[in-house]
């Protein structure tokens, strides 16, 4: 029950999804506070269901240091229910650091998975899928700060199988984000994962993709380290809000700029819409044998109900099933192809 | 009575059967429901809807999953069951036999007659809901003996709880006849049908009879909208709800809420958790104890200790139950739950020209 607008738009989107979606919806945070504020809304009382935990980690407290002065912590009992079998998939608005953390402490990774990542929607100018999704998948965005070569390389199989599952893109194009697109170019773990892509017959890899290719939507999936990912992804956001507020700038400015901006207006109001974060419901965090769908800490009730609804296809879709699957197959073949020992 | 006058009568054919001595004695409690979106599942926000269901024949009818388990679990010789609807009299027929399907007995049968209203060109009655609904429920109690308890069931569709609660208040004398002028002015009653609802209200033998209310929440109005209505009303979204909260007010045994459990389990639109989950949400709402709530589980565990069996493989043992609705109740904590709901004088007036907005934007917005 974290996020900046929690509990009360937390409970909304939610009561929301349990009207729209089949599925039981598990609200884990103060039970008395919760009971207030569920009775307001309209809302199917039959599929949602409260566990009381008393303690939160706050937006901006220190993950580790969080979670251990507080093990009742809301974030803490929700990914012990999920690790029980209680609830299948995990939406949380709150503390990224403490979220990864507790699942992380509590979730068995995936066989063949050694690290997990946390993947996050970006709008491009290409559309993909069946869905015709405007948006691209970035991973890792911040889970996995180093990565290797191999650790590369399962970050494209997950980042596969989740635009397969939820965009309905039957071979999503995945590459690698490097400082160029020659094979050679970007740091030693970059290249080697170009070379064991390229081997990879599971993926539909294109090669490596420049900063500048990402908003373009050349490529479907991108893959890089945690790192690299979280200076991507916010440098991004951060030109989104800077081309908003010179917009806001010029139309205080001059009489002219106005007009240009008004004879414009459905336009922009199309780009909002196409770049709103909200409609993409949240980051799903991968290589667990769970999932789990990090949504913006300033997420609304509609941004919530969209990552529940996120989470519920993934579910149906039997994501984490495909990535085990393909996984596997990538192992096995590996282990195929690996020169045998000369017998003494 | 003959077993062709009890078919007739069952059929909506002919007179309820004399000799069956339910109508003589003094019921111990009468239990008045609403039939549509109450106990069918049936749309009228359109004229197609309203269209479909004049057209549709009994066995196409559908009752909300454990409405019809909970309605034969509250027949006995002591009670009474008296149907007070607002669908038209032309549709006795097919209603009844509805209701004999599901193998639902009832004492009384009260149906709208539009038809009458038509030819007499009164078309705000039509859709009118407290000239024509208070009037039945009052002479329902006038022409037979009546009941120390009452329990009426109805939904957030119309205008139900507040009708039901006036129908209270009336024959606890909580509201005058001025004032029942007034309300019956402001549900803009011709004023024939308010004199007789004037009259019915003053000779309606008196009492505090209605013990509980049930809205069934079809349209899933927020159940926080109801609090006003005081702690007899309960908005329910299900009838395994209904069942528990009656069993808590010692009107059904715990086997009885267990056979609405089954039947909604048999319907499979609800799976155990959905039911432990209503438990829940009871619990939250203040609608119901803890003390309760583990006294049902512990009634499950007995009568699983005690080697009784569901008798269906496909249907949860008594053991699961009784661990998922402990498990459910235990999920609270230690928090501090619900809010008491209010019992203060409700200004009837307010509310009828409230829910007269709430219709009309409903109209406006094609609802």
């Amino acid at each position: 029950m974290g996020g900046d607008l929690a509990p009360d738009e937390i409970v909304r989107g939610a009561a929301e999804a349990s009207l729209s979606l089949g599925a039981e919806i598990i609200l884990v945070g103060d039970a008395a506070v919760l009971g207030r504020i569920l009775p307001q809304l309209r809302h199917d009382g039959a599929r949602v269901r409260v566990h009381h935990a008393p303690a939160r980690v706050e937006m901006d407290e220190k993950p580790a240091e969080a979670l251990a002065a507080k093990p009742d912590a809301s974030i803490a009992v929700a990914a012990d229910l999920v690790a029980r079998g209680d609830g299948d998939a995990l939406v949380s608005a709150g503390n990224t650091g403490a979220s990864v953390l507790a699942c992380a402490r509590r979730w068995k990774l995936l066989p063949g998975v050694r690290r997990s990542a946390l993947a996050a929607v970006y709008p491009t100018e290409l559309r993909r899928g069946d869905k015709d999704d405007p948006f691209s998948l970035i991973l890792d965005v911040g889970a996995t700060i180093d990565a290797s070569a191999e650790d590369l390389v399962t970050f494209a199989v997950m980042g596969s199988a989740y635009a397969k599952v939820v965009s309905k893109n039957r071979r999503p194009r995945v590459a690698l984000l490097s400082n160029g697109a020659e094979a050679g170019k970007g740091p030693a773990a970059v290249v080697t994962a170009h070379e064991l892509l390229l081997a990879t017959t599971e993926l539909n890899f294109i090669g490596n993709v420049e900063g500048l290719d990402i908003p373009r939507g050349f490529a479907d999936v991108i893959v890089c380290n945690g790192f690299v990912g979280n200076v991507v992804l916010k440098m991004l956001e951060g030109v989104s809000e800077t081309v908003v507020r010179l917009a806001r700038y010029a139309h205080k400015e001059r009489l002219a700029w106005r007009l240009g901006l008004f004879a414009l207006s459905s336009a922009i109001d199309q780009l909002k819409q196409i770049t709103d974060w909200q409609q993409y419901g949240g980051a799903p965090l991968l290589g667990f044998e769970h999932l789990f769908i990090k949504a913006h800490g300033r997420s609304n009730a509609h941004a919530i109900t969209n990552a529940i609804k996120v989470a519920n296809k993934a579910l149906a879709g039997n994501l984490c099933g495909t990535i085990a699957r393909t996984m596997a197959e990538l192992d096995e073949r590996r282990r195929l192809a690996a020169p045998v020992a000369p017998t003494p | 009575m003959s077993l062709l006058g009890t078919l007739r009568h069952r059929l909506g054919l002919g007179p309820p059967p004399s000799s069956s001595g339910l109508l003589q004695a003094v019921p111990r409690h009468v239990f008045r429901w609403d039939l549509d979106k109450t106990y069918l599942r049936t749309e009228f926000d359109s004229i197609k809807d309203l269209a479909k269901a004049a057209f549709e024949n009994a066995a196409d009818k559908q009752a909300y999953p454990g409405a019809a388990a909970l309605l034969r679990a509250l027949r006995s010789s002591e009670h009474r069951i008296t149907i007070v609807s607002g669908s038209p009299t032309q549709m006795r027929q097919v209603l009844a036999a509805k209701l004999a399907l599901d193998g639902v007995e009832f004492d009384e049968f009260v149906l709208k007659n539009n038809l009458k209203n038509i030819l007499r060109g009164r078309f705000r009655a039509l859709r009118a809901q407290i000239p024509y609904k208070l009037p039945a429920l009052l002479a329902s109690r006038c022409n037979s003996p009546a009941a120390p308890a009452e329990t009426l069931f109805g939904d957030d569709a119309e205008a139900d709880a507040i009708i039901y609660c006036l129908y209270a208040d009336l024959l606890a004398e909580r509201v005058s006849a001025t004032d029942l002028e007034r309300i019956l002015q402001a549900a803009r009653t011709y004023e024939d049908d308010a004199l007789r609802t004037l009259e019915l209200a003053r000779r309606v033998p008196k009492g505090d009879p209605v013990k509980r209310m049930f809205i069934h929440l079809d349209r899933r109005s927020p159940p926080q909208g109801f609090r006003r209505y005081g702690r007899r009303l309960v908005p329910v979204y299900n009838y395994f709800q209904t069942a528990v909260v009656l069993y808590g007010d010692g009107v059904l045994s715990a086997r009885q809420v267990l056979f609405v459990a089954f039947d909604m389990l048999d319907s499979r639109q609800f799976e155990l958790a959905s039911l432990a989950n209503s438990l829940q949400d009871l619990l939250r709402r203040g609608r119901l104890d803890r003390e309760v709530a583990l006294r049902l589980a512990g009634e499950a565990q007995a009568a699983a200790k005690s080697g009784a069996l569901t008798g269906r493989t496909d249907l949860p043992p008594f053991e699961q139950i009784a661990r998922v609705f402990t498990d459910r109740v235990k999920e609270l904590g230690g928090a501090a739950l619900g809010w008491p709901a209010e019992d203060e004088p409700l200004d009837y007036v307010a509310l009828v020209d409230e829910e007269h907005d709430r219709r009309r934007d409903r109209r406006r917005r094609g609802h």
